[in-house]
């Protein structure tokens, strides 16, 4: 009996085959990479769209380009997909279907992506925030050229994909870098002003030297006075600081373009499309807290919603934003209580220990000893006000913390991108706020960390003359404004105004930093295996005929009928295992709509397979990774329960965690659990004639693989 | 399977091809009822049947092209498989732009298997325009206000309801794949029609072991209660279908994402709501036009089964009470419903407590559904759920009074035999025979099933006995229902200036007194609107002949004769003063005037957002 050698599937091998043929045809030039990339300039988005194009088109065996959506005014939003794209499998290939209605096409066919564990980095949703973009860029380039070189990279993208999409907001990054104007938000076509003109009266070029700088003028109720060190600042005074000086007002360069008396009224700036996420977007009185006119009423954001809908296989995420030089982990929009302990150790101990690292700040002693959290806490207790901290065990770092108000108890914000994620997607996301001039600039004179802010951008100031020949700041000019009056234009060209990491060195010491972090998270992903697929012959006949019985009182008559042919009852033992580091879902991961466990199929020509024991697929549950997770037990507040939304913002989008959905009844006692990350299947199967098998296993977070069965 | 999906039915075009002798002229002058005749045979069409996607849609653009001065027909987006969400904007538009005014919104169908939304929605679109000519009444609202009608929410689950076999229950959802086994494939095992009848009913296989015997009549399947029975038994496979993925199980991973009335942006969750809000194109698109149309009033929205008003409610309070204070509070509710029901039979009113900003909103519900169960029969008014609703978004999101409309429910009345309140199963089936003269009955047969063998398949046939009405059943429920949503827009605020008074004060000054109203029971804008700052306030505005000036006098209460306290009057602010009318409302305001030489006039104008506007001028004289 051969059930060893399993026709291949031509149709799965096509692509395999045709990707074959083109990569013969390639010259293939070694290690030089193909696409150069330089950081001694901002990219902005032509230049990211150029590149991202470039790459796709130079490393089709490693990439996909996809458009996921379109920003309001129509320029594609990419995500890069990076992956060896000749490895993972399709579930849905597998699984032939018979009989179905077809008069509905509404299922696209999976990826083979879509089986390898994922991790999603983005940069600049915020346009003005582009440092990210860079960074993002800088992580492409590096997994692309380190394919041929680097044996681990190599593996990962062998085994893992990147989702990497430099520009969640392609027209702020547009304005912001190739339009000279500083812009945070998306572009909306709204009536700000309600005065029945979209987008009529935003800031303008006056001096028309492509930048919107600012314009100051002598005004005795102005809140600016010239910098006595440096004239080329201004400083702004308290309210109600006396001073002799001559007071200015300062202002972005605009006029009053619909001449209704107000400058900027209705700007094209839109909406903060970190606050338009669906978790925590509402205040619990039921009235909107978030921005947008509904969560994910910006293209952008129903873009990243529709693409994290459909992909499902991220486990790590990272929103890179500037600036500060720390890493924001969730949540901000409800305090740290609705973070399940489990992945708060993941968090902090694991990712955020790491991150401390990384640039250079201390880490916590908790953190290294989560072990000893009782005593810790004990430490706290009396010498903090915040309760959060208390049932931590302790307070959070400069560098890695959560933006939740846990002093004011208080969020941060309603409808946060990497809350969406952690809470209602369910994977690691974290918000990195890229690039701290104090730190990040070599030889950046010593500043306290308590520096003023004109200690601070005179410092710049004289760095940036002395190492960019003064190109970052406009000196300022005369200029004749025709509302205003006399005054003059100047002061930081908007792109280096100081919210983003300087090009050049500077930058490229941010970006490889944070490269080294996202590689260490990468290293955490799960990785679901088949480690060996044991049988058992149980009975074998080699013309068996079937048989009826007739029952007449206490005697049973057994008709034999024709001999059909071989027969075998075999027993199919897998052995499962999760040899990532992490396990295949967040802690509440597997509840969350269109989550699910992980599942293993045995897959048998229907018409000759009988299942004995077992059902064709089979729930493994979560399976936990390799790492021994550190879980420090929280004190618990009274009326306080991990993982149900409390504080101001109320119950949320999820309070509580219904159980999983009703599926298949597991089969008792076919899947054992061999340790917190590997499990042990069988099946009892009669089989007719000869057929090929095999086993399935698919984590929608863990991966996806195939292992044939080969009879022993 | 038959296939006589999208093949526009012969029928539907010789109907309306009659149409089209009639000049295309929707808008002559009005003639009330000649002998009865009301102008439904301009447009004739059959209200007895359910129409597929093709036909509706068709009889959408035959009524915006026979009725152009009237209704305009567009497509507010498309769905995920590309079907246009076609609506009709109908109001006179000798009278204005639709969007100028105020106006209904009416939907139907949001869930795909609620078909009778649609004819519902489509119905009232066709009673106001083949009315318009004939009827004072539609005549009326139909210049005032603008009506939007939105037949089919859901359109591609629609069409699959009506035009291929389906259970009662499904489609529902929109088409986002979902993998609701957990088994990593989407919606990879469908109901398919295995006896290929056209009808999805319930499977059967012998089993010894199984609950279920034929009856004597052979006509269905009925519960063994006897064990020792010896008759043959059979065990329920479920709805008719194939296990398309080989797992042993059928039909566990039906099409259908998430239920679209749970993906609106009001008290969302992701659980019911997921995977975001408004993650359908068919609710976004409907979303975005309700924000671009922000002279939307009220709206409906049509589903089925059980014979509700639900009606959109404001927050509430919960109050803490005691058992003994509870069950007190429950006694005074009835005592009081009680006296109001003697009244009127239709009265209603419910134990909700709302925050004083709200109680005008709680008010003029109550009263319209008091209505609406009067002008629907049986119907019950109940408050609406909100969790993701479509009318709770209307409400909590935009201030509009929104009603959910279940049609149709179980045929109770005309079953129920022996008066139990409840139908059994012969009671049921005697009712199919002598209402449906059998239809809708699939008697028990034997069909070759390919992973079972021989079963047997019979039951409820879905067309169209228990979720949607017999066909013959729709027009009446479609005619009550559309007679409701005209007495909602007959209500809707309409500000006028009840009086100006003028009382003389001393030498040239003059008290003028205006008094503005609102008859209808709608405010002329929602508590809700107000709370959500999206209300503009009604305004009323002073204006004079050159030699007339107002004196501007502190805001107050202003006395014509001091011992006569019912002689106060607020006065007004100046040349514009700013209130809110509500339902049944009327307010007086109290400006003070100096008329120079011999003759002058005053000038108001009451000016409302959703209520319109009103002017009265006034001449004063001196002299002889």
């Amino acid at each position: 009996m051969s059930l060893r050698s399993s026709p291949p599937r031509l149709k799965a091998l096509l692509p395999v085959i045709f990707a074959g043929i083109f990569l013969a045809a390639l010259p293939y030039s070694a290690t030089a990479a193909k696409v150069p990339i330089k950081f001694d300039a901002y990219h902005g988005y032509t230049q990211t769209v150029e590149y991202l194009k470039a790459v796709a088109r130079a490393y089709p065996e490693l990439t996909e380009l996809i458009e996921i959506g379109r920003s309001t005014l129509g320029k594609p939003i990419y995500v890069l997909a990076v992956t060896n794209m000749k490895t993972g499998v399709a579930l849905d290939t597998l699984i032939p279907l018979r009989h179905s209605r077809n008069e509905v096409k509404n299922v696209p066919p999976m990826k083979r992506h879509q089986g390898k564990p994922g991790q999603w980095v983005c940069g600049a949703t915020h346009g003005n925030e582009f440092t990210g973009t860079e960074v993002c860029l800088y992580i492409i380039d590096k997994l692309l050229t380190g394919y041929e070189k680097d044996e681990e990279i190599r593996r990962l993208l062998d085994t893992k994909v990147f989702y990497i999409c430099p520009v969640v907001n392609p027209d702020g990054v547009y304005n912001s870098v190739e339009a000279g104007m500083s812009q945070r938000g998306n572009v909306m076509l709204r009536d700000e002003d309600n005065d029945g003109r979209v987008n009529e009266d935003g800031p303008d070029d006056l001096n028309r030297d492509g930048f919107i700088t600012q314009f100051r003028y002598k005004d005795p109720k102005g809140e600016y006075i010239i910098d006595e060190v440096d004239p080329r600042l201004m400083v702004r005074l308290q309210p109600g600081e006396k001073t002799t000086r001559e007071r200015y007002s300062v202002i972005l360069e605009d006029i009053d373009n619909d001449k209704d008396g107000r400058r900027g009224e209705d700007p094209v700036s839109g909406i903060d499309l970190n606050r338009n996420f669906p978790e925590g977007w509402f205040q619990s009185n039921g009235f909107p807290g978030g921005q947008g006119d509904y969560p994910t009423s910006a293209p952008e954001v129903q873009a990243l919603a529709e693409f994290f809908t459909n992909y499902r296989n991220i486990l790590m995420a990272q929103f890179f934003h500037t600036s500060g030089g720390f890493t924001y982990r969730p949540m901000g929009s409800s305090p740290d209580t609705a973070v399940h302990p489990k992945d708060a150790a993941v968090y902090d101990f694991i990712l955020g220990k790491k991150y401390l690292e990384i640039i250079g700040e201390p880490v916590p002693e908790a953190w290294q000893n989560p072990a000893d959290i009782e005593k810790f806490r004990a430490n706290l207790r009396g010498r903090t006000r915040n309760r959060y901290a208390l049932e931590r065990g302790y307070e959070f770092p400069r560098g890695w913390r959560v933006s939740y108000n846990e002093a004011e108890d208080r969020p941060y914000g309603y409808g946060l991108q990497a809350d969406w994620v952690y809470m209602q997607y369910g994977a690691f996301s974290v918000t990195t706020e890229l690039w701290n001039p104090l730190r990040d600039l070599p030889g950046f004179p010593e500043l306290k960390e308590d520096a003023s802010r004109v200690e601070i951008q005179r410092a710049l100031l004289k760095y940036q003359d002395e190492h960019y020949g003064g190109k970052f700041f406009l000196p300022w000019k005369r200029f004749r404004h025709p509302e205003l009056g006399e005054g003059e234009i100047g002061g930081w060209v908007p792109v280096y105004a100081g919210s983003n990491a300087y090009p050049g060195e500077p930058l490229l010491n941010v970006c490889e930093k944070h490269w080294q972090f996202e590689l260490f998270r990468a290293r955490l992903l799960p990785e679901v295996v088949i480690n060996e697929v044991k049988t058992r012959i149980l009975y074998q006949d080699a013309n068996a005929a079937p048989a009826k019985i007739e029952l007449s009182g206490n005697q049973a008559l057994i008709r034999k009928g024709q001999a059909k042919g071989k027969l075998t009852v075999l027993e199919v033992k897998a052995y499962i295992e999760n040899r990532g580091q992490l396990p295949t879902h967040v802690a509440r991961g597997a509840s969350l709509p269109h989550n699910r466990e992980d599942v293993v199929w045995l897959l048998a020509d229907r018409d000759k397979v009988k299942f004995l024991l077992g059902t064709p697929w089979q729930r493994l549950g979560v399976l936990e990774g390799q790492m021994k997770i550190p879980v420090a037990v929280r004190e618990e507040t009274p009326g306080r329960t991990a993982g149900q939304r409390v504080g101001p913002s109320g119950p949320g989008p999820i309070s509580g965690f219904p159980a999983q959905r009703p599926q298949a009844p597991a089969e008792p006692g076919t899947v054992r659990s061999l340790s917190p990350s590997s499990r042990e299947v069988t099946w009892v199967i009669a089989v007719e004639g000869t057929t090929p098998l095999k086993v399935v296993v698919s984590s929608q977070k863990g991966g996806t693989k195939i292992k044939d069965v080969v009879l022993e | 399977m038959k296939s006589n999906k999208l093949s526009l039915r012969l029928s539907l075009l010789f109907i309306l091809g009659a149409a089209v002798i009639f000049p295309l002229n929707g808008q002559k002058k009005l003639q009330t009822s000649p002998g009865g005749y009301h102008g439904e045979l301009d447009f004739p069409v059959s209200w007895k049947r359910y129409y597929s996607y093709a036909e509706w849609t068709r009889i959408m653009h035959e009524l915006a092209r026979q009725y152009s001065q009237l209704a305009d027909i567009q497509s507010i987006g498309k769905s995920r498989m590309g079907r246009d969400q076609f609506l009709l904007t109908i109001t006179a538009k000798a009278t204005g732009k639709p969007e100028n005014k105020p106006a209904m919104w009416v939907d139907g169908a949001i869930h795909g298997n609620e078909v009778n939304g649609i004819t519902c929605s489509l119905y009232l679109a066709w009673y106001l325009l083949t009315r318009y000519d004939y009827d004072a009444y539609v005549r009326e609202l139909v210049d005032r206000y603008t009506f939007y009608i939105l037949p089919g929410f859901n359109v591609d689950a629609n069409e699959s309801y009506v035009t291929w076999p389906n259970t009662a229950n499904n489609p529902r959802e929109p088409y986002r794949p979902e993998d609701d086994d957990g088994d990593g494939l989407y919606d990879e095992d469908q109901t398919e029609d295995v006896d290929g009848d056209g009808e999805l009913s319930m499977m059967y296989i012998e089993d010894p072991a199984g609950e279920f015997k034929l009856s004597t009549d052979g006509r269905r399947f009925v519960r063994v209660s006897d064990p020792k029975d010896p008759a043959r038994r059979f065990r329920l496979l479920g709805p008719e279908g194939y296990d398309n993925d080989g797992d042993g199980r059928i039909n566990e991973d039906d099409i259908g994402g998430p239920d679209p009335n749970r993906n609106f942006p009001a008290d969302w969750n992701l659980q019911q709501g997921n995977p975001y809000p408004l993650s359908e194109p068919e609710t976004r698109n409907v979303y975005e036009f309700w924000l671009k149309h922000p002279n939307i009033f009220a709206s409906f929205h049509y589903h089925n089964t059980g014979r509700l008003i639900m009606f959109a409610t404001p927050p509430r309070l919960q109050p803490t009470l005691t058992p003994e204070q509870r069950q007190q509070r429950q006694q005074q509710f009835q005592q009081r419903l009680a006296e109001l029901r003697q009244e009127n039979k239709y009265a209603q009113l419910f134990d909700i407590e709302v925050p004083p900003e709200y109680t005008e909103d709680m008010r003029v519900q109550i009263e319209v559904v008091t209505m609406g169960a009067r002008i629907l029969k049986n119907y019950r008014p109940t408050p609406s759920g909100r969790v993701g609703q479509a009318q709770a978004a209307s409400y909590e999101m935009f201030g509009r009074y929104a009603y959910l409309i279940e049609l149709w429910g179980t045929p109770d009345f005309d079953a129920d035999e022996n008066g139990d309140g409840r139908v059994s199963d012969e009671e049921f089936l005697k009712w199919i025979d002598i209402e449906l003269t059998g239809e809708g009955w699939i008697n028990p047969h034997k069909v070759k099933h390919p992973d079972y063998g021989e079963i047997w398949v019979g039951g409820t046939a879905k067309k169209h006995v228990t979720r949607t009405p017999p066909a013959r059943y729709m027009e009446e429920e479609a005619l009550r229902n559309t007679h409701f949503v005209l007495y909602c827009v007959s209500q809707f605020p309409k500000v006028e200036i009840a009086e100006v008074k003028l009382t003389p004060l001393a030498a040239d000054l003059f008290w003028v007194d205006v008094t503005v109203k609102n008859d209808r029971a709608y405010p002329t804008s929602s508590d809700r609107a107000v709370q959500l700052r999206k209300a503009e306030m009604d305004k009323l505005i002073f204006n004079a002949s050159p030699n007339i000036t107002l004196l501007d006098l502190p805001s107050g209460q202003a006395a014509l004769d001091l011992s006569n306290r019912a002689s106060l009057a607020p006065t007004a602010k100046g040349k514009v003063t700013e209130f809110r009318l509500k339902g049944h409302d009327s307010q007086t305001y109290r400006y003070l005037v100096k008329l120079t030489g011999e003759e002058g006039w005053v000038e108001f104008t009451v000016s409302s957002k959703n209520g319109g506007k009103d002017v009265k001028r006034l001449t004063l004289k001196t002299g002889s």
